[in-house]
């Protein structure tokens, strides 16, 4: 029986369930990058995902068209962003505390929001709502072993992808990345080097809504297609860790993203078993986080101490 | 020295009036946008606004409800507002209402003693030590190796969710129905009312006498300076030689402590049995928005914790005759007022005139 | 008569707290000359910086630029205008490459990317026509400040300035680094650019200048050829009265019995596999001042916070502060051994702005009897020890509860000058102490550490400012890459030039020389 699950993660199904797992962390990690770059902070990550998701769900229900919902996704996620920006740079609030506060207002409204369109308060699952359809692309489905991989995932993993590369593009091979980073590294250089700081971070805010508004409607619009309390369960966070992580590398950005989804493979193929207590392995990829988090910043410690540091 | 004479100075410029003065328009903003939603959810506006701001009071038993259940949210409130205080963004409180939990359900169901009297007060030290002790983890981490407590507080609180559903289930579990859940708790570890018509038990004592001393201590003693020191500027307080590793243990264990007996009094007062996925969750993260509120002092997070929980239960009077609008509508006001008074600049143009008006007055003198 | 470039009508500026920064200046700048702008620090020279290169408006006057009445909302405009600043505090990111730090803002392009190849050969051949001497893609972080300060230059020049604004650019140089500055300098001009030189050391001044303007107070005192003033009549231009300059009156020559204050032996720490402190050794008398001189960022830093505490790093060697081994202990313990400290960055370090001057004015002897009861602390009495502290200071301020945020640089420099004293130090490290702050606030700071001296305390002056350090020092050693690269036992015979060499590292002493500082 446990080498059945041991065998069972060096499988074709364990990898493709990881990478179905790592695209909401991914666009949770550029949410909190892109802003992290820009030099400033978006706690708020896994809140707007809950409003992302919301929002998808019931646009599509209102306007009977996935499309048309994850559109009306992007806007409320972009608000949420704008709103931030509006009380930390226009009213001189506290970042951090409007991020704690969203954060955890975040379930309260969307409950709000879910049962004045369906008098329920914990999921959508009585809307009939279209979704978002997985996409098979000909012939490259049947290269063998790449062919799963880039065939047959969610509209809404492509686009990650996509966005992963031009985003990569973006920050270190043109003017507006150049200028994005050298607020977050030096904001007085930035400024007089000409350089409208303060529309830099707002213009990174607005993309990290945007990110972390699709990373929310991966959830709602794909499989499952409804909305429930509580299912970005820490996945804002996370992106927020790989951040944290990354230092800044976008490389390791990304690896940190996958292996957090790794874990959560994991602990999904480990349920289904009864050898592990099945209330232990739910928390295995938080744990997962924990761990890493904690290890990444031991090292960073140690570096100081020895007299690495990094000049930025 | 010559002893100046202390008038009580009413003009807008003082900050503490100027704060006040804030706050109320925050609230009044609150209050007229609440309006405005119900105006489109509800049939009869005017009547949901008067039933969730009237609403406890039409009924003893409603009032009582909101003594009652508001002392464990206040006591969340406190441990965040501790925290947040010293600067530190330790948001565990959640996991430690959860898992302290199991050491209540532990010492409830057991007859570790048959006194009535001993019984609900060793539930309590069970939940404050397991708090004490646990939250202090993320703030280790932090003050020592520069952790982000934030991330790591969070998922503590997941694996501490798992780790309590793992050890009722195994170890105290009866009710075999969808969720888990404990044995009941011995009568004797109830948490007995001192005047049941209204709900006051000694824990509304310990409540008050906790704030009173966390008032004094933030405010008159050589740790709450150190705290609003480190809270202010870190560099700082290093610098002037307090150990900011020494802070963020003593703070964060006090908050532990707080938060552990918050949950104790939750489970004693609230439940009859413990399920760890629902009688204590959600109130953690709740006193984070308290201590923002009652702007991280003692008694404004009391108080703030008491209209909160007022305004919920005036939100669930009115869902008894008006289903269309749903309790979280008190979510709003909270939000807005959050909002408002976590900006430094909302007002400060008027403020500014108001200061320019009085220099003026003072130069014409 | 030469082209006019730049012209100052009646500007004046007023900040929204009511303090006149610049009230009716009126200056002229000619096309191709080095313009020198003096006066104290405070006295207003920084504001009509920002004025002209469009980091401030002027709150009324005009301010014509080429001939057309200028508005610049931002730097950029200026910038697009023809107008580079190189600021006194770098404005360079580290991590990026010269290359980067130059195009920042202007980038060339090839479609939506940047185009590095152009950049590169672009940036390049600025930098070898006008002799500077570097690889331009090399990354900032591994630069000097002499070359650091190179990039700024190109920077504007890279935007094709023909009006460059040098904010006190030779505060972080040597003597000599000084003298290829000014060579450079002088090219420029030939080469037709104008040249806004700001500074307060005017000996350089009248050693670069073709004219050169005062101001005082924020009020112009007039544009003079620079033949045509004597170095006396310039002082006292800018001072407005006799300076007292001379500290040496104050000195006393008691013997504290040649007790050591604080002694470093053989320190040593690397950053990055570099030794940042190189085996340095010295020690401080009680009841004398001894001057650390170095350029910025040659181990002076870390030397600071190796004795305070402060540092993360660990490091080999020994410190005693006032007789006891100190390198193990915290800041807390080493400040129990009578240590006092005003560091460099009084915003960040020294204080903290959101809280009212009384919180900030006992922070370093909070747990002290006379401000405390059993368990509480002892507010009227708090409030006593404040505004004592505040009139002795001469703080200017309505009330002990303004936060130290609303306060002037001077004021705040002035309660954490009032803060260390009042802990009645055996040993003080001063830290820059009068770094950007108006000249009465700093004579007033200098008076006030030499008192301490004279009481008998050992005071450790580090500070970038060779008149500072000459001035009030007994002693004095010059650091270089992390070593001590000189030992003056003398410091009030000192040929600046000289030191400049061992700032520069083009000289050191043997280590028998170096050793007096320990052993004197």
């Amino acid at each position: 029986m446990l080498s059945s699950i041991f065998s069972s993660l060096f499988t074709m199904n364990f990898l493709l369930t990881a990478i179905r797992l790592a695209t909401p962390i991914l666009f949770a990690s550029i949410a909190a990058f892109i802003t992290a770059s820009a030099g400033i902070v978006n706690i708020a990550v896994e809140s707007i995902m809950t409003f992302g998701a919301l929002a998808g769900i019931l646009g599509s229900y209102a306007t009977g068209s996935a499309w048309l919902g994850l559109m009306i996704g992007l806007v409320v996620g972009v608000g949420v962003a704008l709103l931030i920006a509006f009380f930390s740079m226009k009213l001189g609030a506290d970042p951090i505390l409007i991020g704690i506060a969203l954060n955890t207002f975040a379930d309260s409204l969307a409950i709000f929001f879910l049962y004045l369109v369906t008098g329920e308060k914990g999921t959508s699952a009585s809307l009939h709502t279209p979704t978002l359809s997985k996409v098979t692309i000909p012939f490259i489905e049947k290269i063998p072993f790449f062919g799963k991989i880039l065939s047959g995932q969610y509209v809404l993993t492509y686009v990650c992808w996509i966005l992963l590369i031009i985003l990569f593009i973006m920050l270190y091979k043109t003017p507006l990345g150049m200028r994005l980073r050298a607020c977050g590294l030096n904001s007085d250089a930035a400024k007089t080097a000409g350089i409208n700081v303060r529309r830099i971070q707002i213009f990174s805010l607005i993309l990290s809504g945007f990110f972390a508004a699709l990373g929310g409607m991966y959830l709602s619009l794909n499989s499952i297609h409804l909305f429930s309390k509580g299912m970005v369960s820490g996945q804002g966070w996370m992106g927020i860790a790989a951040n944290g992580i990354s230092g800044g590398r976008y490389g390791t950005l990304l690896l940190s993203a996958f292996i957090f989804a790794v874990f959560r493979a994991f602990s999904i193929i480990f349920s289904q078993s009864t050898i592990f207590p099945v209330d232990l392995v739910g928390a295995v990829p938080y744990f997962a986080v924990f761990f890493f988090v904690t290890i990444s910043s031991i090292l960073n410690y140690l570096r100081i101490k020895r007299g690495n540091v990094e000049e930025k | 020295m010559t002893k100046k004479e202390k008038k009580l100075n009413l003009s807008i410029t003082n900050p503490r009036v100027f704060d006040a003065v804030k706050l109320l328009c925050a609230l009044l903003i609150a209050l007229v946008i609440t309006f405005l939603v119900l105006c489109l959810i509800s049939k009869n506006p005017v009547k949901a606004f008067f039933t969730i701001l009237t609403g406890p009071l039409s009924k003893r038993r409603y009032f009582g409800a909101v003594i009652e259940s508001f002392i464990p949210y206040a006591f969340a409130g406190l441990a965040a507002g501790i925290l947040f205080k010293s600067g530190a963004f330790n948001l565990g409180a959640e996991g430690i209402y959860i898992i302290s939990g199991v050491s209540v359900a532990a010492v409830a169901c057991s007859s570790i003693t048959t006194s009535g009297f001993l019984h609900p007060i060793l539930c309590v030290l069970a939940a404050a030590v397991t708090g004490g002790v646990l939250m202090i983890i993320p703030s280790f981490l932090k003050a020592k190796f520069g952790t982000n407590e934030m991330v790591v507080s969070l998922m503590l609180n997941s694996i501490y969710l798992g780790i309590s559903m793992y050890l009722i289930r195994t170890f105290l579990l009866t009710k075999t129905t969808s969720t888990i859940g404990s044995k009941d708790y011995l009568p004797t570890a109830k948490i007995k009312y001192l005047y049941e018509p209204l709900r006051i038990s000694p824990a509304f004592i310990l409540l008050i006498i906790v704030t009173i001393v966390l008032y004094l201590v933030m405010f008159k003693t050589k740790l709450g300076y150190q705290m609003r020191l480190a809270g202010a500027n870190p560099k700082f307080a290093e610098y002037s030689g307090i150990s900011a590793f020494k802070l963020a243990i003593i703070t964060a264990a006090m908050a532990g402590v707080l938060a552990g007996t918050g949950s104790a009094i939750q489970l004693l007062t609230q439940s009859s049995f413990y399920q760890p996925d629902k009688t204590a969750t959600g109130i953690g993260f709740s006193g984070m928005l308290l201590a923002m509120l009652g702007r991280n002092n003692p008694i404004g997070i009391v108080v703030a914790s008491f209209l909160i929980k007022y305004l919920e239960q005036g939100a669930s009077v009115l869902y008894f005759s008006d289903t269309s609008v749903p309790s979280e509508i008190v979510a709003i006001v909270e939000g807005i007022i959050i909002l408002l008074i976590s900006s430094q600049y909302f007002l400060r143009g008027f403020r500014e005139k108001m200061l320019l008006k009085e220099g003026l007055k003072k130069d014409a003198k | 008569m030469a082209e006019t470039i730049l012209k100052l009508e009646q500007v004046t500026k007023v900040y929204p707290n009511g303090t006149v920064a610049n009230r009716d200046i009126n200056m002229e700048f000619e096309k191709g000359e080095i313009h020198s702008i003096v006066g104290e620090n405070g006295a207003g020279k920084s504001t009509l910086m920002k004025m002209i290169f469009g980091i401030e408006a002027p709150s009324s006057g005009t301010i014509t630029y080429k001939g057309q009445e200028t508005h610049f909302s931002s730097s950029m405009d200026a910038i697009k205008a023809g107008i580079g600043m190189v600021h006194q505090h770098f404005m360079l990111i580290p991590s990026f490459s010269i290359v980067d730090n130059i195009i920042l803002g202007d980038e060339p392009k090839k479609g939506i990317f940047i185009n590095k190849k152009e950049a590169t050969k672009k940036t390049q051949e600025l930098s070898d026509k006008y002799g500077f001497e570097l690889d331009v893609t090399a990354l900032v972080s591994t630069l000097s400040v002499a070359k650091r300060q190179k990039v700024e230059i190109l920077k504007t020049l890279y935007r094709d300035a023909e009006l460059i604004i040098l904010d006190e650019p030779t505060s972080v140089l040597t003597p000599q680094e000084t003298e290829q500055l000014f060579v450079q300098l002088r090219s420029f001009k030939e080469q037709g650019h104008t040249i806004l030189f700001i500074s307060h050391k005017l000996e350089e001044v009248k050693k670069i200048s073709d004219r050169i303007s005062v101001i005082r107070n924020g009020i112009s005192k007039g544009t003079y050829r620079n033949d045509e003033l004597t170095m006396e009549q310039l002082t006292s231009l800018i001072i407005g009265r006799d300076l007292d300059n001379d500290m040496d009156k104050y000195k006393t020559h008691e013997n504290f019995e040649n007790k050591k204050a604080l002694v470093v032996d053989d320190l040593y720490m690397e950053m990055n596999g570099k030794p940042v402190l190189n085996h340095v050794s010295f020690a401080v008398k009680k009841g004398e001042i001894l001057g650390v001189a170095g350029v910025e960022g040659n181990g002076q830093g870390d030397l600071v916070n190796c004795i305070t505490g402060l540092e993360k790093t660990k490091y080999t060697g020994t410190i005693t502060i006032n007789g006891t081994e100190a390198s193990s202990l915290s800041i807390k313990q080493r400040r129990d051994l009578k240590m006092a400290y005003i560091p460099e960055d009084r915003m960040g370090d020294g204080t903290a702005g959101k809280l009212p001057i009384t919180d900030n004015i006992i922070s370093t002897y909070y747990e002290r009897e006379d401000i405390n009861h059993k368990l509480f602390m002892n507010h009227p009495a708090i409030d006593l020890v404040s505004d004592n502290l505040i009139r002795t200071f001469a703080v200017k301020t309505d009330s002990n509860k303004t936060t130290v945020g609303s306060l002037s640089g001077g004021n705040i420099q002035k309660v954490v000058v009032a803060r260390e004293y009042n802990t009645k130090p055996e040993f003080m490290i001063a830290e820059q102490p009068t770094h950007g702050i108006d000249i009465g606030s700093a004579e007033f700071v200098h008076h006030k550490l030499i008192e301490l001296r004279n009481a008998g305390a050992g005071i450790l002056l580090v500070s970038a400012d060779l008149n500072e350090v000459i001035d009030l020092a007994d002693r004095l050693i010059v650091m270089f890459d992390g070593e001590i690269a000189g030992y003056f036992p003398d410091a009030n015979h000192i040929d600046e030039s000289s030191l400049g060499m061992y700032m520069l590292g083009a000289k050191k002493q043997t280590a028998e020389e170096i050793g007096g500082a320990l052993n004197d």
